[in-house]
């Protein structure tokens, strides 16, 4: 599945993590940006003020022994404060601001792009993959843009600040400091590095043992029935003692790592008093100098660190860039020219008064097809003419590839050859929208969406009344649902409908679809989990909603469909025989085989 | 205490006798194995505080005895130390004494920091397993009902997050806590040494800063979850939108979608935007009373100097005190108030813990224990587990090639909740076929359910029995064993076919054979039942098509196998195993009729001394067994065999006519 999503990675575009590729997200937030990063520098040229201020507090009041000037330097002292942390607040601000409409911008347009792919896309990643790409991915890119970022400029601006400040007072005394930088940099750089594999390894392993739980929970029943509890638990068992090794092995790192920087800032606080003591002593320094110079040697390697961690994060940003900008640059299948946008409009802006109405006629014309991950046509010259209103029943065996021929007319794949007319115009000449806002569409595993039975089943035809909408309930024998749920329709479905059976579920989705009127219904093997008794039910309201509506069914239980005006047998994907179950029955083919077999008792038994 | 019990005193005796009474009792059981390595982190932590606190008290000696050279600041005993070492003058010249004195501490620092580092992750790490394993083993060993009646979701959520907030809780909160309390009252004794005015000065602003923090995580705690909330919201949106994304297409709603998921994401960043005000405020606030306690420090402690009361040394050192304590006592705030959401993981996952597990002696204190004790000990959940009655092997243990009875059993899920079952009784002879017809909750799988003692048969609700002994006096793991059973919903693991397979084999080992020619036999003989069993349930031909064949991953992240191959996948799962019992509860739905016949075909030929039982809707499916039983509403409408049935003009026949068509 990832592999489809590895391609067009091309070089060159990896510079500067990425960034440029989602440059127009980022553009209207330049100037901002741009100015949280001059506020971020002002922040540290306050924080390398801070000790001079003790410095001279020293040398001035404490040397001399005087309090002369203590109000002023208490009010800059204030000042400064109140200047800064202003800066900060401000800074702070921003910069969760941006990262937020940053993430929201970039979800934003991956959601709408979603919307406009065809299903080939969503057949081939799973949704797991997808909802990680649009959720996960943005949000770790303007976490990583706007804080790592302001992190390095904090970093960077302060080791300048505190430099030019050490070099400016005293140069020997300065370097015995900076000496310690790049040491440390070589050191956290050959951490780092072991670090970051350690915890994506316990990553891993943390997202398997999940998974293990997950399986544990789910699968308890098979669990029992196979009596494999002791296996699953080794299993288990094994991983968790993974985890920890691999864990503490990594912790082992990060331990080294600190240990070692608090170390060599330690080493830097003794050189200093070492050097800038015996100045001191000759009397070169005073005392306050010395004192600044111990509060900077202090604090000069964290920052160091902070810069590697985050440049380190700013590089695995990159990933994320192109997993984003991958399913940006996702195109779909199907896609309206812009001569047909311009006229009916695209996904989200509809121009229905340039819709003509949609009758129902469907026709293949010499249609020959292959699914894009497929390697073979399943349709070759296929010609079939739909007249409005013809019930089309499509029969085979599990993974035939009954959909074909719905996918098509559905406009969700588009022919490799040839022309699917509907109402005698090839489809693509009109939008996607027009076509999908007259199909309903029941499917195998039915889906409902969190929120009300009501909402459910408005969700084909926004402005339906109660009354329209109980007739739909009434026609699909589905009243029964919703009378025996405590708030009627305004009850909760729970998420993918989670407080209602499948057969529930199913019957809701097919009044859905009737409520939505529309001209073509696709029924795809709808009413295979539902008891006999419910399923005839169903089939009687199926027989009166597919009057008049062009409609394909796709059954399992060859009785349902003997009614069909048309049949068709499919097999490995290709259609073997077309007919009336009269006809096709007469022909003693393939239709012929699969209704005798299933029914085989029944003619053995002569009734 | 021995007195017999009844069904539903059973159940409820687990709250009477909880294996863990207090969070306590649970924390201290899961912190078995890793308590002596927090111990150990914690002394390490001490001696951080020790060292990090000793190199400014240096530098103040070095300051005003040294460059100062003024002796008279310094304690006695240093004083004396300077003497020994050759008095001021001496190390005025060898200055480098000092700076070593420095780096000594700072190693000394360095070592301890890394062993605090190291225990405290390594108990912290041996505490996830052990949680995790103990977890693991109670969710394996906890009965079926148990599962049912808690949403996974929230269970894995127990098991991870709630872990999660445990895990850290222990390894970070109480640590940081602790290393706090080290650090604030070791650094006031070496303050108080130095200039208790001052000292009395700095130390005011501890508390305002604990306090501040707490308030304000206080406030913020709700805003957190709020935000995650909405996160939620929108996630779910999303999900939705994939999920059901032909829905979304055919009613052409792209817009409606996209303005849905545009709207979410608009409250929740602004939500967002919102608590990062609070957020930037409380930050600031924070870093606000540093700088005045900073600021305090230096303009008391100068005028403490002017007046001779304080050394330069003296305040320098005081200054480093106070950068020392500033972040650890800011985040003091959070820590605490995180802590409060360990209380509430705590007994989510007693939840789990107090479970009584299925084989769990249903009364007595003394039994009790010892379950622990052995629980502990071997591990061990698949071996036959004591039963609370003591009763012979041959009972416990009975042959299962036998006649299945369910006699005037009658059942319900819960008290409150209507009937089930009522009044079965039926006899399935050893070695037939015997076929369930019945409508949706016709109660067909839950006959399954208990004759697998996946949910219990209370005593007085009638009898299943298997040759004569009632089931609830037989071992559930033996009964298990040979009972195969194919689920609606089968459920395949994330591995590969053939592991999928092989995991359910049953394993022979031969503890006196275990050389290289036993493993590859072992080996040989495993392929050889897979693929019979494969064949059998005609998942060769499905396999045939896959690239990778039976090494095809499969599961939640592997391929996902259409319907049919699943439950031929599970059909085939179960046929590996040659149990003498065999039910396939409605397992064939999602195959076509001609598979479907073919598998019943390919049974009959190689299970025939197996006993069969099959549930299906589907006519076809259950029409050549021996006796054929039809459920309505949880009675046994009618029972004998196709033509007695046909015959019967009843339920039978006429859902024979609705499937065939015969009747238009």
């Amino acid at each position: 599945m990832q592999e489809t999503q590895k391609k067009k990675t091309g070089q060159g575009r990896t510079r500067l993590f990425g960034i440029p590729l989602i440059m127009p997200f980022i553009r209207p937030y330049v100037p901002r940006v741009l100015f949280m990063i001059f506020l971020g520098i002002l922040s540290s040229l306050a924080d390398t003020i801070y000790p001079l201020f003790n410095s001279w507090a020293l040398d001035h009041f404490v040397a001399e022994r005087t309090l002369d000037g203590l109000p002023v330097f208490l009010f800059l002292y204030i000042l400064l404060m109140v200047l800064q942390e202003a800066d900060n607040y401000y800074c702070l601000y921003q910069c969760g601001k941006v990262e937020v409409e940053i993430d929201r911008d970039l979800r934003n347009a991956a959601f709408a792009h979603l919307q406009t792919l065809s299903f080939s896309y969503f057949n081939q990643n799973s949704v797991g993959y997808i909802h990680a790409r649009t959720m996960s991915d943005t949000e770790r890119i303007g976490e990583l843009m706007a804080w790592r970022m302001m992190d390095v400029v904090w970093n960077v601006s302060y080791i300048v600040c505190v430099t030019g400040v050490m070099l400016a007072v005293n140069v020997r005394l300065a370097l015995y400091v900076l000496v310690m930088v790049p040491a440390a940099a070589v050191i956290i750089l050959y951490f780092q590095k072991k670090i970051v594999a350690g915890s994506r390894k316990v990553r891993e392993i943390n997202s398997r043992i999940t998974g293990n739980f997950n399986e544990g929970i789910t699968g308890i029943r098979s669990i029992k029935t196979l009596r494999i509890e002791e296996v699953m638990r080794k299993g288990f068992e094994e991983e968790t003692e993974g985890m920890r090794r691999t864990a503490v092995r990594t912790a082992r790192h990060g331990a080294l790592l600190t240990s070692m920087i608090t170390f060599l800032s330690s080493m830097a606080l003794a050189l200093v008093l070492w050097r800038g003591g015996a100045l001191t002593m000759e009397g070169v320094i005073r005392i306050g100098t010395l004192s600044v110079f111990m509060s900077y040697a202090v604090g000069m390697l964290e920052p160091v660190q902070g810069i590697i961690t985050s440049l380190s994060a700013l590089i695995s940003i990159q990933v994320n860039i192109e997993r984003f900008t991958g399913l940006l640059e996702e195109e779909s299948d199907v896609r309206d020219t812009p001569e047909v946008i311009e006229k009916y409009g695209d996904h989200f802006h509809a121009k229905r008064e340039n819709w003509e109405p949609l009758r129902g006629d469907v026709e293949f014309e010499d249609v020959s097809f292959m699914y894009p991950d497929g390697n073979e046509l399943v349709l070759e010259h296929f010609n079939l003419k739909v007249p409005q209103g013809t019930n089309i029943a499509i029969v085979g065996e599990t993974g035939a590839g009954k959909s074909t021929l719905v996918n098509l007319a559905c406009r969700f794949y588009e022919p490799t050859q040839g022309r699917v007319l509907i109402d005698g115009r090839d489809v693509r000449e009109r939008s996607q929208l027009w076509l999908h806002s007259s199909i309903g569409y029941v499917l195998q595993t039915p889906y409902l969406s969190s929120g009300s039975v009501r909402d459910n089943l408005r969700y084909g035809r926004p402005d339906a009344t109660d009354e329209q909408i109980r007739e739909a309930l009434h026609m699909a024998s589905a009243d029964f649902v919703v009378e025996r749920m405590e708030k009627g329709l305004d009850s909760d479905v729970g998420e993918g409908g989670s407080m209602l059976s499948t057969g529930e579920k199913q019957l809701l989705s097919i009044a859905r679809a009737i409520l939505a009127d529309p001209r073509i219904l696709v029924l795809d093997e709808a009413t295979s989990s539902v008891d006999t008794v419910t399923e005839r039910a169903i089939q009687d309201a199926i027989a009166a909603v597919i009057r008049g509506r062009t409609s394909f069914v796709i059954a399992h239980r060859l009785s349902t469909i003997v009614g069909a005006d048309v049949i068709l047998a499919v097999r490995d994907g290709k259609i073997l025989e077309k007919g009336t179950h009269r006809e096709l029955m007469h022909q003693k083919g393939y239709y012929y085989q699969l209704f005798t077999r299933q029914y085989e008792e029944s003619v053995w038994a002569g009734s | 205490m021995m007195k017999k019990s009844t069904g539903n005193d059973n159940r409820k005796s687990g709250s009477k006798q909880l294996r863990f009474p207090t969070n306590t009792s649970l924390i201290l059981f899961f912190l078995r194995g890793s308590i002596l390595y927090f111990a150990a982190g914690a002394v390490c932590a001490c001696l951080v505080a020790l060292f990090d606190l000793i190199i400014p008290r240096l530098i103040q000696y070095t300051v005003d005895a040294v460059i100062g050279g003024n002796l008279s600041s310094v304690p006695v005993w240093a004083a004396g130390l300077i003497e020994d070492l050759g008095g001021v003058s001496f190390l005025r010249s060898h200055l480098w004494m000092a700076a070593a004195a420095v780096a000594a501490a700072a190693l000394a620092g360095a070592l301890s920091r890394y062993g605090f580092r190291v225990s405290n992750e390594k108990g912290s790490e041996t505490f996830l397993e052990r949680t995790r394993n103990q977890l693991f083993r109670q969710i394996l060993a906890l009965p079926y009902s148990w599962l049912g009646e808690n949403s996974t979701g929230d269970i894995i959520q127990r098991c991870t997050s709630d872990v999660e907030t445990i895990r850290v809780f222990v390894s970070e909160q109480l640590t940081s806590l602790l290393h706090v309390f080290i650090l604030v009252f070791m650094s006031l004794y070496f303050m108080i040494t130095i200039q208790p005015k001052l000292t009395a000065a700095a130390a005011v602003f501890i508390p305002i800063m604990i306090i501040s923090s707490l308030v304000f995580y206080g406030l913020i705690g709700s805003e957190f979850e709020t935000v995650d909330s909405e996160e939620g919201h929108l996630s779910a949106i999303a999900q939705e939108n994939l999920t059901g994304v032909r829905v979304v297409r055919t009613f052409g709603r792209e817009k409606f979608e996209r303005e849905r998921f545009e709207a979410q994401n608009e409250f929740y960043t602004n939500h967002w935007i919102r608590l990062m005000r609070v957020l930037a405020a409380f930050w600031v606030s924070g870093n606000v009373i540093a700088t005045v306690r900073n600021m305090t420090v230096a303009v008391y402690g100068a005028v403490l100097c002017v007046g001779k009361e304080l050394t330069a040394g003296g305040l320098i050192a005081f200054l480093s005190y106070n950068a020392l304590m500033s972040l650890p006592v800011r985040r003091i705030g959070r820590v605490i108030a995180d802590m409060s959401k360990t209380g509430v993981s705590m007994e989510r996952l007693r939840y789990i813990m107090n479970a009584v597990p299925e084989n769990a002696p249903e009364q007595g204190e003394a039994c009790n224990l010892q379950r622990t004790e052995t629980a502990e000990g071997s591990g061990d959940l698949s071996g036959p587990v004591q039963d609370p009655y003591s009763l012979p092997e041959e009972i416990r243990f009975a042959p299962m090639d036998r006649d299945i009875e369910f006699s005037h059993v009658s059942f319900r899920y819960r008290e409150d909740a209507p009937e089930v079952l009522h009044d079965i009784s039926m006899k399935i002879r050893a070695g037939s076929t015997v076929g369930i017809l019945g409508a949706t909750g016709a109660g067909k799988s839950t006959l399954m359910l208990l004759l697998d003692r996946m949910w219990e048969l209370p005593p007085e609700q009638g009898r299943i029995c298997v040759g004569g002994v009632d089931i609830r006096n037989i071992d559930r793991g033996w009964l298990r064993q040979n009972i195969g059973m194919v689920l609606q919903e089968p459920y395949l693991f994330s591995r590969t076919l053939e592991e999928n397979l092989a995991i359910a084999m049953p394993d022979k080992r031969d503890p006196e054979n275990s050389g290289f020619e036993a493993v590859e036999q072992k080996a040989v003989h495993r392929d050889r039942e897979i693929r019979r069993a494969a064949q059998i349930a005609c998942l060769d031909e499905a396999v045939e098509r896959f690239a990778d064949g039976y090494d095809t991953f499969v599961g939640e992240r592997g391929v996902t196998l259409s319907g049919g191959q699943k439950q031929r996948a599970a059909i085939a799962q179960m046929l590996i195993r040659r149990t003498p019992v065999m039910i396939f509860d409605d397992s064939l739905s999602a195959v076509d009729a001609e598979t479907d016949a073919r598998i019943r075909r390919a049974l009959q030929e190689n299970t025939s001394e197996a006993t069969v039982i099959l549930i299906a809707h589907r006519i076809t499916t259950l029409r050549h067994a021996d006796e054929i039983f039809v459920l309505e509403k949880g009675r046994i409408a009618e029972h004998g065999n196709h033509d007695e049935l046909m015959a019967m003009d009843g339920i039978y026949r006429r859902v024979y006519q609705l499937q065939t068509g015969a009747g238009e």
